[in-house]
């Protein structure tokens, strides 16, 4: 074996009973890729890729019913890691190898505190007494960034946020000085900003302990800044796996320059985006690339205007008092006709607060929303039942926004009914089913059920749904957030075409800061409740005015601006 | 839980006094005394105003005195006092012996979970408990008491010793018989919630042994929603098992109601109905208390 | 993402069926929920058949002998039943008075106008096919009539019990404010006395008054009465659930009413768990009928239960007769066994979880 390989995975094929009657699923098809020692490899796709699968194999952290057949090998230390017996593995897990996971708060067990469940892995590999496992806790608390480890050590998981969280996770995973870290997606469920830290204390860490990682994500952007090696996996295959330089620099295969092409660049904005589609079918390559220009014009006119916006939460505290949490404070912008307004924040900036309040789906503290002059907050429920129709919302997550008992037809008539469009339900049917096709949905879709289609198609029976009513605004709450890279921008070409064809006006929200330019004409940036800034979002890119901006800006992942579009 | 208090006593009260309504004629027919019928009926302050009776019910409840019972015209609070012991002899120990044995057992299913030895335990705990109790406790009676003779059939006796020795062995073993089968299927379902949790996912990655993972982090876990279920079960300790007090003639609180069911004794019902409400709601308070040193995720208010 | 990776999920078919259509396909899969479901439609096709009298119309009637042995037990001693016949036997032989007795010679003709008088005495069978109780009632026709009962208990008071929770629970966990903690502190009195403890209060103002109906209506209104809270418990935790899902919040925003999104919208969603309460409670229903019929609080002494005839058979085990113990406890132990079962694979079916 070439010493220097790490671990080395032959011919990986991974199958999942489902039932007694149907033959297995496979999720992984026979793959094979290597980890070199002190490096990191970025395993990279979309989901359903297989490749958390692939990782968690290594450390037989599948579940009871997979199948793995005996022709596939993971060797690593002259051993093949699929054939040890439980005790052998036991002894690599948290030693050797570690995993640092999705989702910190419940990776933790929450009834010990971070110190004694860093303090287990010493003991149980390292044969500490409980006094020196302790301090040796307290140490590796403050090499990953917690401070004050003397006090956080006898902390419990939910006392802390989840950044900390995950520098515990890291903590844990590191304390033995193992030869290779496992990790699966761990920036994925945090915001941008800590996202950030945590990319580079893994780097750091890594580059100090010469220990090698591979790291699981879907984000190009990410495995362009950490990644030595790249492996791109795809319905269970690896279609291209090279160094970082080739991938980024001359991706061979379709899917690769797909996959690099379809995501929002900070740097152009082509009319279209590039969907994988245009890299594996037709003449393998993207068309309308034509930028297109976004911005506010003077003659401008405003559909939306929204002033001095406030809404604040009371939380019930002991018997009878209650806390004031202001979620949103004293928002004030316009909406220009046919325009996009971005809304860009991290979680709890008050962004989508400030979505369901304009719609009335919050009650508002106080403010105004003129919609063509009225003020729609001060309007009756009978009165604002008249403007439903013409401001809509689609949700961020396509799984919970659609009726699972409702068949689309149903979910699609519902609202042409409660508003009285269309003469009676042959017409209306009828309208539903030019609505599927343009959102490019199939006319059968009108009797199957939501649990029938994927994330991306039920965006856009949602977008459908808010069509019926011939709305003149649209709410976009991290509608694009929950979607894979490539469907996310079918997606957001999608919305493209109806703006054009229809003339609709979005307000855009999002965390990603590379969308939100691409489709916003200005952006708003919001951070604790409070607007930030606001520009055209060409310049608020090239020249963020507030500190709060800037940070924000930094903490994208640059990975990107190393490639080049086909 | 003071507005809780209120209205349990409310709802009694409508019962009792509003639904119920005047007793003379029920008692007629049990009582053959006129003049007692008639005293009672004074106490009661039947023919007066609902709110006036309420006032006197709510005196009752808080100054321990709800006269005496319609039938053997003992004191209802002696009543009280003189029945519960009997009944805590029998049924500390089971509630003891029944979560203890459960807890064990539930471990050790829900570590082979999904083989047979899992899957046999689970059917045969189905039909225990589709059983009635009171075929277990016909049939056990006249096997061990009558057949073998090693329990007395029936009996009671002054000595504590005496009855916790002789005379609750058999209705101890009856109830934690019976009620075993419940608390392991729930108690097996609270280990298996624990077990699909990301935690373990990650305690086994640490390379934690599968017998650690099961005894030290999820039982550690699993034992909050057993702590609740305890607590639910801890007011029926003290109702206790009116059926085995029955069958066994058990001086005991249980026993107590029935008879004042039968013979429509409303004050020692609604004695017995308040003060256990009472305690549940303290016993509940006490639970609360205790989940805090539980579970670390539960802060004070 | 959890412990165990989330289930790769296959290609969906072309047909587009239901929660129902589904949860019935991997029903007819489970072969435990099968035949469960074999077995209560059974117990539920005799009940209908005694309900109407087609089958066991004739429970009451002494056929048997006191204490007759089962069919399969011809050949033991009834010394019950010939003691009673020794008795009868000896009454049979009256003592001649013919001197002393002014109406001795009128004897003769009044037996011969008896006699031309036909009674059809049918002798009394000497075994039933399970045994005869005290009076020689056939046990095995009084075990169905019995199930009519209980079932028939079991069923309505788990129906209104299921209906009453899911109003309330409803109402509590869509509205939530005021409502919510009106009806909480509603809950909070029904749960703090002991749940027994209540079915007998209410028992005893029933029994003592006579206000809660007649036959077996008193019955059915206590335990439907006392035992909503669960039911209310889980379908309000549902509501709540539900209330806040970004389908519930898109339906308000064009522009369902608050109606719509509790009944159109959300019920359909939380149908199936009502579904599995009303099975579990059936169950427990059954169970506490059994109960109150045997300590005298549940059915009228002229109708029968399985609890009747378990408080008869106490007795009559301690001299040796044990079919009538047997009868009603099997009978009873299959029905419960077989909708425990059923309520499970439901569960699994309505809601399949990785295991």
């Amino acid at each position: 074996m070439n010493d220097n390989l790490l671990l080395q995975v032959r011919d990986l094929d991974i199958r999942f009973r489902i039932d007694r009657k149907s033959e297995p699923f496979q999720a992984v098809k026979g793959i094979s890729f290597d980890i070199p020692t002190n490096s990191t490899v970025a395993l990279v796709g979309e989901s359903g890729s297989g490749k958390t699968v692939s990782a968690m194999a290594i450390l037989g952290l599948l579940p009871e019913n997979s199948i793995i057949p005996a022709s596939s090998r993971i060797l690593y230390g002259g051993r093949d890691l699929l054939k040890c017996p439980m005790s052998e593995m036991q002894s690599i897990r948290g030693k050797e190898i570690s995993v640092i996971f999705q989702e910190p708060m419940t990776s933790l067990n929450p009834v010990f505190t971070v110190g004694e469940q860093i303090a287990e892995v010493l003991r149980l590999h390292m044969g500490m007494g409980i006094r020196q496992a302790f301090d040796r806790a307290k140490e590796l608390l403050a090499e990953v960034g917690i401070p004050n480890p003397q006090l956080r050590v006898n902390s419990y998981p939910h006392e802390m946020s989840g950044g900390q969280q995950q520098r515990v996770m890291i903590a844990m995973a590191i304390a033995c000085e193992p030869k290779l870290l496992i990790a699966d997606e761990p920036t994925t469920a945090l915001d941008v900003t800590i996202q950030k830290q945590i990319l580079d204390l893994i780097a750091n860490l890594q580059s100090k302990h010469h220990m090698s990682v591979l790291f699981i994500t879907h984000d190009l952007g990410v495995v362009g800044e950490i990644a030595d090696h790249v492996v791109v996996m795809q319905n269970g295959l690896i279609q291209e796996q090279g160094s970082v330089r080739q991938i980024f620099e001359a991706p061979q295969h379709p899917y690769t320059k797909a996959l690099l092409a379809c995501r929002p660049r900070l740097d152009r904005r082509p009319k279209r985006l590039p969907v994988i589609d245009d890299y594996l079918k037709g003449d393998g390559r993207p068309h309308h690339l034509e930028e297109r220009h976004r911005g506010s014009a003077p003659g401008d006119q405003f559909i939306l205007e929204v002033k001095g916006l406030n809404k604040t939460f009371f939380l019930k505290e002991g018997l009878f008092g209650k806390r004031a949490v202001p979620a949103v404070k004293d928002v004030s912008f316009k909406l220009p006709k046919g325009k996009t307004l971005g809304l860009v924040g991290e979680s709890g900036s008050g962004k989508t607060t400030v979505g369901l309040t304009v719609m009335r789906l919050h009650d508002a503290t106080s403010g105004e929303v003129l919609f063509e002059g009225r003020n729609l907050l001060s309007l009756t429920d009978k009165e604002m039942m008249a403007y439903r129709r013409r401001i809509q919302i689609i949700f961020q997550n396509p799984y919970a926004s659609l009726n699972p008992r409702f068949t689309i037809g149903q979910i699609l008539m519902e609202p042409m009914r409660i508003h009285s469009i269309g003469k009676d339900d042959r017409e209306r049917t009828e309208m539903a089913f030019q609505l599927l096709a343009k959102v490019g949905l199939a006319e059968q879709s009108f009797y199957k059920y939501p649990h029938e289609f994927s994330g991306g198609q039920r965006q856009r029976i949602a977008i459908a749904r808010c069509l019926t009513m011939k709305p003149d605004v649209l709410i976009c709450d991290e509608s694009v957030s929950a979607l894979d890279v490539s469907v996310q921008a079918q997606v957001l070409n999608l919305l493209q075409d109806l703006q054009d064809e229809f003339g609709l006006s979005y307000i855009f929200i999002s965390h990603d800061l590379a969308v939100v330019k691409y489709i916003s004409d200005m952006v708003m940036v919001m951070n604790d409740g409070a607007i930030v800034e606001m520009a055209d979002s060409d310049q608020i890119y090239l020249n963020p005015q507030q500190e709060y901006t800037r940070k924000l800006l930094s903490s994208i992942p640059r990975g990107l601006e190393k490639a080049e579009a086909a | 839980m003071i507005p809780t208090l209120a209205g349990v006593i409310l709802l009694i009260f409508l019962l009792f006094n509003w639904v119920g309504g005047d007793p003379a004629h029920v008692l007629a027919g049990k009582i053959s005394n006129p003049e007692q019928i008639k005293n009672i009926r004074k106490q009661l302050g039947v023919d007066e105003p609902y709110l006036v009776q309420l006032w006197v019910f709510v005196k009752q409840v808080f100054t321990f005195d709800f006269g005496r019972s319609w039938s053997t015209n003992e004191e209802v609070s002696r009543i009280l006092l003189t029945r519960i012991g009997p009944t805590l002899t029998v049924m500390v120990p089971v509630l003891v012996i029944e979560t203890v044995l459960a807890v064990i057992f539930a471990v050790m299913v829900a570590y082979v979970r999904g083989r047979p030895t899992d899957r046999g335990i689970m059917a045969i705990c189905t039909v225990a408990m589709s059983i009635s109790f009171l075929v277990y406790i016909i049939f056990f009676q006249w096997l061990f008491g009558f057949i073998l003779g090693w329990f007395p059939v029936q009996g009671w006796s002054e000595s504590f010793t005496k009855n916790l020795l002789t005379y609750a062995p058999l209705p101890i073993m009856l109830a934690v018989a019976v009620g075993l089968a419940p608390s392991l299927r729930l108690y097996r379902s609270f280990f298996l919630d624990e077990i699909n949790q990301d935690y373990v996912r990650t305690a086994r990655a640490k390379g934690v042994p599968e017998k650690v993972v099961m005894m030290k982090h999820v039982m550690r876990n699993a034992l909050i929603p057993i702590l609740t279920n305890v607590g639910i079960l801890l007011p029926g300790v003290f109702v206790g098992s009116f059926l085995l007090e029955v069958f066994f003639s058990i001086p005991g609180l249980g026993r107590e109601i029935i008879t004042a069911v039968n013979r429509s004794d409303f004050p020692v019902i609604k004695a017995v109905t308040v003060y256990l409400a009472m305690l549940t709601m303290i016993i509940n308070l006490l639970v609360d208390v205790m989940y805090k040193f539980v579970d670390p995720r539960v802060s004070f208010k | 993402m959890s412990a165990v990776l989330t289930h790769p999920v296959p290609p969906p078919r072309q047909e587009s069926p239901g929660l129902w259509t589904l949860a019935w396909r991997r029903l007819k899969q489970d072969t435990v929920g099968m035949v469960s479901l074999g077995v209560v439609a059974f117990f539920l096709l005799m009940v209908a058949g005694v309900a109407t009298g087609i089958v066991a119309g004739d429970w009451n009637k002494e056929k048997g002998v006191s204490y007759a042995n089962p069919s399969f037990m011809a050949g033991a001693e009834n010394l019950e039943a010939k003691a009673l016949q020794q008795r009868d036997a000896a009454k049979a032989a009256p003592v001649d008075l013919s001197d002393i007795d002014p109406l001795a010679p009128r004897y003769k003709e009044w037996e011969e106008r008896a006699a031309k008088i036909s009674i059809t005495e049918t002798k009394r069978a000497e075994t039933l096919p399970l045994g005869g109780d005290k009076w020689g009632r056939d046990v095995l026709k009084k075990a169905m009539k019995g199930s009519e009962i209980s079932i028939l208990v079991g069923l309505t008071a788990a129906l209104f019990a299921t209906v009453l929770g899911v109003m309330l629970g409803a109402a509590a966990g869509y509205w939530g404010g005021w409502v919510n903690d009106f009806l909480e502190w509603f809950y909070n009195i029904f749960t703090s006395i002991p749940y027994i403890l209540l079915i007998l209060a209410f028992a005893a103002v029933a029994a003592a008054t006579g206000k809660f109906g007649k036959g077996i209506l008193p019955i059915i209104l206590i335990l439907a009465l006392t035992g909503w809270t669960g039911i209310y418990r889980l379908i309000r935790a549902e509501y709540i659930k539900h209330s806040n899902r970004e389908y519930v919040k898109a339906a308000q925003a064009i522009g369902a009413s608050n109606a719509s999104r509790m009944f159109v919208h959300i019920l359909p969603n939380v149908s199936h768990v009502a579904l599995v309460q009303l099975s579990q409670h059936v169950v427990s229903f059954i169970k506490a009928e059994v109960i109150l019929s045997f300590l005298g609080f549940g059915v009228p002494v002229d109708m029968v239960s399985w609890g009747t005839m378990l408080a008869e058979a106490q007795n009559e085990l301690v001299i040796g007769k044990w079919w009538q113990l047997f009868a009603a406890g099997a009978s009873m132990a299959i029905l419960v066994t077989a909708f425990s079962l059923l309520t499970d694979s439901l569960r699994d079916a309505l809601d399949p979880k990785i295991k």
